[in-house]
């Protein structure tokens, strides 16, 4: 924890370059999803597009995280606290998104 | 003792209580747009419509994907500031995050406000139109034209279930209209003539009396069925004998049927219902399509519109129908459901309703000449068209290719065509309708499979998009509300000991990095997606 | 607390209403959850025994005693001849199991036990949010009584099952104009209450027990309770926002027509097509409602088996067995539980892939359970037992949890379940976890900490008019469930079987003939659960009673325990403790040779060697 005020101030710079950082971020998914010769894979909407939106997303996340939320610098409680939240929120989505899936009815299932 | 740990931390966790508490909140946070998620790629993986991809102006959202990462930054600042003890300049750096999350939400204000104005109708061959709808007689009358109308002859109320927001609703329309078909005497010895207008007293009085008789007979009732079964209890022939045991159940059939003819005279009349008749002809009827359903919404047949209160009102089925301009035809489902039939999609088009009429027709004649081009141009670079290019006609489109000639049209290429549709800023939140006046349709009745405004009900998209931004939005105005009190009334807390109010401020930011580190995600999700 | 007595004024001498109503107290709130937890569980059983009743004899009409609360026009609307109507009796099954579940177990275990003991045994002066733990109750408080009052609504209350899955509860209700005030509508906004209530306590309670341990109260050295606690409080933490999300779209669907939950061409037989665009899915609403749901069993029991677990050592005067093990066991138990929840789903038409992962899980979640409750049954061995009232219900809880954690294990496997799937079976196997298991461990940690609340015992005799019965009851009343239940009797015939039922012994029938040889079960059941009823009445006089009239403790310590609750003075007062306590040693440490007694209390300084000269 950056706690003296000289610290603090050494690290104006720094999140300045994160706001500019996530705003340049910000226009790229735009840029991804809205101009042809950036789309990457089959046109319109795919498989790629979400990857990569959900990339640059997360990429933003984690540097607000880590930066304006401090999380480069926190004690260990707070990433084991934080941590559970992540991992349960996201095996709720994987398991709930597999809620249907039935991998003997895939055609390919036995090597055929 | 008292609490301690309220600022300065704790030696071994390193931490103070709030700062802890922050964290495990954001925990819980994670878990409750972690089941908004769920539920988003659940209903989008599983989805068995063809999904609204793309479907959001990306403008509104963009600019407020700006505000909130602005907001995060100034919030710091204000941190930053209060660490630093200069108070003017936390001030400065708070009243920006406010104003920003201020216009956030007056952004969000202006998307909902669209989408609340925007009708879509999903046809019986489930092709989708949207645009919006007019009142059928424009100008003149403004009568809502989504409601179910009917010339009604006989109104059937059902006492039990009669609800006060309908009747008072109905009551002006059925006004004097309507009398008593049968003379009704009520067990208070309150008659009521053959003829009696409808009126609110009157189902007042019947209903009362109803609930009353009820009460009454079932105590009566009551009093009878215990008796049988303690009499039943003392025959000896019965000793031993279960509740199921047929001589048993005959003795109390029979035992019932005796004490009841006994008690005749405690019994009270039940009136379940009352009938109205029209007094000088059918009378129009006009309902909110969410309170009733029409047996046949065919226009000039005989039918009966049934309200949710049991209501019935019989008589002639008027024209109920929905007049459009339409800025968008979607015909994905209709090919969906061809494919799932084994029918050729073209034909299921051709043949759709929608393309009986002469302008929409027309739009998609055109429509059909943009998607040769279209493919012709992705020819070139390997590419293939995708259903939504196929199948979906945009507001741009409409609206650019609307006052063009066919012919005109295939002579240019694909960018020159492209070149004519309008940007984004011509339709900020969607397609406006003051610039251009979009074709008009009419669509009756039985030709609308379901309709709604672009709201929650209209699909499970719709419902995740409201549910999460207004759940996101509601995080923005407490964390909105906890910034401003540390604004407005912090000055007290700094002045006792600042470093008290920075850690308030940084526990405060955290939450508000918190609900933009959501949107950074909403919005790709919700918008490019 | 003297350092700071001139800038807190007036902070020992509040008013009536600071110090009993609005109190920020975490004891008065213990004690506030504790007594609303208990009269809804009271009202919980009235509807239970009213509902026994059509099942023991649909054809009568419920005597007067049952129906008594019951105003003329409710007889009219909701009784038919007197008698219940499948209606009426899905309506009390449904808040039956609401109200256990969520206004009186969990408040119970949770809210008061934990409120009251956590803080004290960690020697904290409160918790570390003091108006936040307020706000939970009263939050919780509101959350409760909208949802019973949805009783006295024109719509009932809710009467979707407990777990309210749509499309049922969708259709139920919905032919309301005003949405807002319907049993239906009420009760979920009932929950996303009292689910906000249970979030603000958790965070509450573990930033208490990790920030404000006293000194020297390393984790190790923690009571079990406290780990429990904490372990609840996760749970409550991360499993409860996913329904908290439910019952939000289930609002949204309900009040401004979305499809969350609706299937495409879903059709009633009276209202005919439903008015919703459909596209939504049933199933989704099941994995968010069970995602809470199995974490939600923990939440139930740990705050139970925690208070066995002080009893335990205290009246076997020797250390728990393999405080480590459980320990481990606890939080092996609480992450488990995240990852086990569909195997309530196995029958939805879920994908086998996920029934084979969720049946893995849910074998393995039994390993820590049995932990738990071996490490406690082998901590009786060699011990000098005393059976007092806390211990004679501690006892009689190790069996009872023990038949309804084996009887879960058959349902685990979903072949089994194929067949026991919504039968009494599953009923007998909850309730023998619910009922004889935990609510006797909170009937063991009522009459354990009594004495710190109040300074007196309860009465030993009322005890065992309270106890015996209580015990053979529970068994007569639940064992013939198990039964019945692999006779295949399913759990919502609200007849009891009767309409099922073949009396003739030649008929083709075979089920037919199978309910007739177990349907009298039924009758026993239902005298059990009444005379159950009456067996409670020593349990209320001895509670009310004793607190007046109950023998006086001689000393702050009456059971000779070591944990810190018992160094505070007796009832403690406003933040706890008098001096700073520090914790020297483990919790359990029962019969050390270093002390002369057999106890040696986490508080006291370490006996020295020169201290013993002196």
């Amino acid at each position: 924890m950056a706690d003296s005020p000289e610290e603090i101030k050494k690290h104006v710079k720094l999140y300045m370059l994160i706001g500019v950082i996530l705003f340049i971020c910000t226009v790229l998914t735009v840029a991804v999803a809205k101009i042809e010769w950036l789309d990457f894979g089959a046109r319109g909407f795919d498989a790629i597009d979400m990857v990569i939106g959900l990339l640059i997303a997360s990429v933003k996340a984690t540097l607000v995280a880590l930066i304006f939320m401090h999380l480069n610098h926190e004690k260990k409680m707070i990433y084991w606290l934080f941590g559970m939240g992540i991992f349960f929120g996201i095996c709720l989505m994987v398991i709930t998104g597999f809620a249907f899936s039935d991998p003997i009815y895939y055609e390919d299932f036995f090597g055929r | 003792m008292e609490i301690p740990y309220i600022v300065e931390p704790r030696k071994d966790t390193g931490l103070n209580n709030s700062k802890i508490a922050i964290w495990l909140f954001l925990a819980s946070e994670v878990m409750l747009f972690g089941g908004l998620f769920s539920g988003y790629v659940f209903l989008r993986i599983y989805a068995d419509y063809p999904w609204p991809e793309r479907t959001l102006p990306v403008l509104p959202g963009l600019i407020n994907t700006f505000v909130l990462i602005g907001s995060s930054i100034t919030v710091v600042f204000a941190w930053v500031a209060l660490k630093l003890r200069e108070w003017r300049k936390f001030q400065i750096y708070m009243s920006i995050t406010l104003i920003c999350a201020a216009l956030f939400m007056v952004l969000k204000g202006v998307e909902y406000n669209a989408k609340f104005g925007h009708q879509a109708i999903r046809l019986d061959d489930y092709t989708v139109i949207e645009g919006h709808a007019y009142p059928q007689e424009e100008g003149g009358d403004k009568k809502i034209t989504k409601n179910l109308n009917i010339q009604a002859e006989q109104i059937q109320i059902d006492l039990k279930r009669v609800d006060d927001k309908y009747y008072e609703t109905m009551g002006a329309q059925y006004g004097e209209h309507f009398v008593l078909a049968e003379d009704l005497t009520l067990n208070s010895k309150t008659k009521y003539e053959k003829g009696t207008a409808i009126s609110k007293e009157l189902i007042d009085a019947a209903k009362k009396d109803f609930i009353d008789a009820l009460a009454n007979n079932s105590n009566v009732n009551i009093a009878v069925a215990r008796q049988a079964s303690k009499d039943a209890g003392n025959q000896p022939e019965l000793d031993g004998k279960r509740y199921y045991d047929k001589d048993r159940k005959d003795f109390i059939a029979k035992r019932t049927k005796e004490l009841k003819a006994e008690q005749e005279d405690n019994y009270q009349n039940i009136t379940p219902a009352l009938t109205f008749i029209a007094k000088e002809g059918a009378v129009d009827i006009s309902v909110n399509p969410r309170w009733g359903k029409l047996s046949n919404p065919k226009e000039g047949e005989k039918g009966t519109l049934k309200l949710k209160d049991e209501t019935l009102i019989s008589g002639t089925t008027a024209d109920s129908s929905i007049t459009m301009r339409v800025d968008g035809i979607d015909f994905r489902h209709t090919v969906m459901k061809a494919v799932e039939k084994g029918i050729d999609p073209e034909a299921a088009i051709n043949n759709s309703w929608l393309l009986k009429d002469q302008s929409m027709k027309l739009i998609w004649d055109k429509h059909l000449v943009f998607v040769d081009k279209l493919q012709n141009y992705l020819d070139e670079h390997d590419k293939e068209p995708t259903d939504l290019d196929l199948y979906r006609i945009t507001w741009q489109e409409i609206a650019g290719l609307m006052d063009k000639d066919i012919e005109d049209l295939e002579k240019m290429d694909h960018h020159e065509i492209a070149a004519l549709f309008p940007g984004d800023i011509e339709g900020f939140a969607g397609a406006n309708h003051t610039r251009v006046h979009y074709p008009k349709i009419n669509v009756p009745r039985e030709q609308v499979r379901f309709e709604a405004v672009f709201s929650p009900r209209w699909n499970t998209y719709y419902a995740t998009y409201f549910t999460i931004t207004g759940l996101h939005g509601l995080h923005v105005i407490g964390g909105a509300i906890v910034l401003g009190y540390y604004l407005f009334f912090g000055r007290k807390m700094y002045d006792a000991n600042p470093e008290w109010l920075a850690n308030r401020v940084e526990v405060g930011g955290l939450f508000w990095h918190f609900v933009d580190l959501v949107w950074i995600f909403l919005f790709p999700i919700l918008y490019l997606m | 607390m003297s350092d700071h007595h001139d800038d807190h004024h007036d902070h020992h001498n509040p008013g009536f209403i600071q110090k009993y109503i609005f109190s920020t107290d975490h004891k008065m709130i213990g004690i506030q959850y504790g007594i609303t937890a208990l009269l809804f569980l009271l009202f919980g059983f009235y509807l239970m025994m009213v509902m026994r009743w059509s099942i023991a004899y649909p054809t009568e009409p419920l005597p007067a005693w049952m129906s008594w609360l019951f105003t003329e026009d409710w007889k009219a609307q909701w009784l038919s001849e007197g008698k219940l109507p499948g209606e009426t009796y899905n309506m009390f099954g449904a808040m039956h199991g609401t109200i256990m579940v969520f206004l009186g177990i969990v408040p119970l275990g949770f809210g008061a036990f934990g409120n009251y003991v956590t803080p004290l045994q960690i020697g904290a002066p409160d918790m570390a949010f003091p108006k936040l733990n307020m706000m939970s109750y009263w939050i919780y408080l509101l959350g409760g009584l909208m949802m019973c009052g949805s009783f006295f609504l024109e719509s009932g209350a809710a009467k979707s099952g407990w777990t309210n899955y749509p499309p049922l509860s969708f259709f139920a209700d919905s032919q309301y104009p005003h949405q807002f005030w319907t049993g239906q509508t009420q009760w979920l906004i009932g929950l996303v209450l009292l689910i906000t209530s249970s979030l603000l306590g958790s965070v509450n309670f573990i930033t208490t027990i990790i920030n404000l341990r006293a000194k020297g109260l390393t984790w190790m050295r923690l009571p079990f309770l406290v780990w429990a606690m904490l372990v609840t409080a996760f749970l409550l933490l991360l499993a409860f926002p996913p329904l908290e999300v439910a019952g939000i779209m289930q609002v949204v669907d309900r009040m401004f027509g979305s499809s969350f939950f609706q299937p495409s061409g879903l059709y009633h037989q009276q209202i005919g097509l439903s008015d919703a665009s459909g596209g939504g899915s049933p199933l989704l609403y099941q994995h968010l409602f069970w995602f809470l749901g199995h974490p939600e069993v923990y939440v139930l029991l740990l705050p139970a088996i925690a208070c066995v677990a002080e009893i335990i050592p205290v009246n076997t005067r020797r250390p728990i067995w393999g405080y480590k093990s459980m320990v481990y066991g606890v939080l092996v138990l609480g992450f488990l539980s995240f990852i086990v929840w569909a195997h309530h789903m196995y029958m939805t038409g879920m994908g086998p892939a996920v029934s084979a992962f969720f049946q893995t899980t849910t074998t393995l979640i039994s390993i820590p359970s049995v932990i738990l409750l071996t490490c406690l049954l082998i901590s009786l061995w060699g011990g000098s037992i005393k059976f007092t009232p806390p211990m004679l219900w501690a006892c009689a809880f190790l069996p009872m949890f023990g038949i309804g954690g084996l009887t879960g294990l058959p349902l685990a496997f979903n072949l089994v379940d194929l067949h026991l799937h919504d039968t009494y079976y599953v009923i007998g196997h909850f309730h023998y976890v619910v009922a004889p298991g935990i609510l006797f461990g909170f009937f063991a940690g009522i009459h354990h900490w009594f004495p710190k609340l109040t300074g007196r015992y309860m009465s030993r005799t009322l005890n065992h008019l309270h106890f015996w019965p209580s015990l053979i009851l529970m068994n007569t009343l639940f064992f013939p469930m198990l039964i019945q239940g692999m006779a295949g009797f399913h759990r919502r015939w609200y007849n009891g079987g009767d309409a099922y039922l073949t009396a003739d012994p030649d008929s083709v029938n075979v089920f037919g003939k199978t309910v007739a040889e177990y349907i009298d079960l039924n009758i026993m059941m239902s005298w059990s659960a009444w005379l159950l009823c009456a067996a409670q009445i020593p349990f209320v006089i001895n509670l009310f009673g004793s607190i007046k009239f109950g023998r006086k403790t001689n000393s702050d310590n009456p059971w000779n325990a070591c944990s810190l609750e018992w160094a505070t003075p007796t009832p403690p007062g406003h933040g706890n403790f008098i001096e700073e306590p520090v914790a020297y040693r483990g919790s359990y440490e029962y019969a050390r040779p270093e002390v002369e007694e057999d106890f040696y209390p986490q508080w006291k300084k370490p006996v020295t060697d020169e201290n013993k000269e002196d």
